[in-house]
């Protein structure tokens, strides 16, 4: 049969054999290391998001904190140090693959955040600040933002976990050592949300 | 005989492993009232359940309370997000869900906002709604009256005023396009069922041993395509496949 129309039964194996072979190929795990790859990036820019959101709230919340402490001065200077400090660190997308840079935007952050837990903590005693509808109202979206980073750090976390297995493991790390070779391992927090959470004080 | 036992026997064992490293329990949600903890009498749970369904009529907004035994362990925030996410609280394309969440062993209540709502039902406003509406009740026991309440007050802020309201009603989905995932699956069996047909037929035509590899291909494609679970009889109500990042604000009484 074949050798009646070798030219029909060659293009008819073709058309099956390309879908075919496309369909094993991402059966196989071709796509999956790009596609993690996005995933981890998205949740990248997502805890970037979150993080430049509470330092847009921290000047705010500086001053209004100023208007009822003034005394807490070296609190305050704590604070707005640690926030420039932390907007200075330059951060993108190859942060994430280069140890340096990370622990670097890592410890910024870490700071802020015990600055930030400090100024709290202190206004804690200034019962005229606590009443303030403006204080109120920044407070609970500072600890709302907090949360979101606990939150977009945790999703991060998770979809670097895949990325980082899926580079290591069968059948990505064929892909990995073949056509994907400029992909590195992503970095992970090592620093745990719950030691950075701001200290509790009573007064 | 054991040899061919063991490989079914490890995958079980992976599938226990991965079920037990999911270390936090959800209530089944078997309504737009979870009230686990046993705090609601019939009464009130069904005139929330109906105030409850009507603001998803008019705003297509899913609000859902829930009141929990135990946090198991770990804080509120961390519960509700994930219980938010479980559920698919709110549409997809709109992330508009949220959760009033009551733990009163913990003496812990939260409003967890959706990703499309952070806008609307700010921290700021949610944390206003527990402090002024909801505590004050549960403070002196009064959990019904609290929750109603604070029902009321996440209802008055998701409606909006009138001129949001209506542009939002527009742009309600049309009944047939809110699940249209039976439809899709049901042409996509259709045209998987065509597909197999005509390889059938063109193999029964030619033979030979490619095509006898890609018939037993397509049909193991289609074995393991097959397993998408529609939670099909979970009463009318489910989540949209919403998402849920954190926001919303908590309280303690």
């Amino acid at each position: 049969m074949s050798s009646r129309c070798p030219d029909r039964s060659g293009f008819a194996r073709v058309v099956i054999l390309v879908p075919l072979l496309g369909l094993l190929l991402s059966g196989c795990g071709i796509n999956n290391i790009p596609t993690d790859e996005e995933q981890a990036k998205a949740k990248w820019s997502d805890v970037q998001n979150q993080y430049q959101r509470r330092a847009d709230l921290i000047p705010n919340l500086v001053e209004t904190v100023k208007g009822y402490a003034q005394q807490e001065r070296s609190v305050l200077e704590a604070v707005t140090n640690a926030r420039a400090r932390a907007t200075s660190v330059q951060v993108n997308a190859d942060t994430i693959t280069d140890p340096e840079a990370f622990k670097k935007f890592e410890d910024a952050q870490a700071q802020l955040s015990g600055a930030l837990g400090r100024l709290l903590a202190v206004s804690e005693s200034y019962p005229d600040l606590k009443s303030n509808q403006n204080f109120l109202a920044l407070q609970s979206q500072l600890e709302g933002t907090e949360n979101r980073i606990a939150v977009a750090r945790r999703d991060y976390i998770e979809a670097v976990r895949v990325y980082n297995t899926e580079l290591r493991t069968f059948p990505g790390v064929i892909w990995a050592s073949t056509l994907y070779k400029s992909n590195k391992p992503m970095q992970e927090f090592t620093v745990a949300e719950d030691v950075k959470q701001p200290p509790q004080v009573k007064f | 005989m054991l040899r061919r036992a063991t490989l079914p026997v490890i995958a079980w064992l992976c599938l226990v492993c991965a079920a037990a490293a999911q270390s936090l329990s959800f209530p089944a949600l078997t309504g737009r009232v979870v009230d686990e903890a046993g705090l609601l009498d019939a009464a009130a749970r069904a005139t929330l359940t109906q105030s409850l369904a009507e603001l998803e009529q008019k705003t297509t907004d899913q609000l859902v309370v829930v009141t929990l035994k135990s946090l198991q362990g770990t804080s509120i925030e961390d519960y509700g997000y994930q219980l938010g996410r479980r559920w698919q609280i709110g549409q997809k394309d709109k992330g508009n869900g949220v959760l009033l969440i009551v733990a009163p062993n913990e003496r812990k209540v939260r409003i967890e906002v959706g990703y499309g709502l952070e806008g609307t039902l700010t921290d700021a406003v949610s944390r206003l709604i527990i402090e002024n509406s909801i505590l004050p009740r549960f403070k002196v026991g009064d959990y019904a009256g609290g929750i109603k309440r604070g029902v009321e007050d996440i209802i008055q802020v998701l409606s909006g005023d009138a001129e949001e309201w209506q542009s939002r009603a527009a742009q309600r989905p049309s009944p047939d396009s809110v699940q249209p995932a039976p439809a899709g699956a049901v042409w996509l069996a259709i045209i998987a069922v065509l597909v197999g047909l005509g390889f059938l037929i063109f193999c029964v035509v030619r033979g030979g041993a490619i095509c006898r590899a890609i018939l037993q291909f397509l049909f193991l494609m289609l074995l393991s395509g097959g397993r998408r679970d529609y939670s099909s009889d979970s009463g009318s109500f489910r989540g949209g496949g919403g998402s849920f990042g954190g926001g919303g604000a908590s309280g303690s009484w």
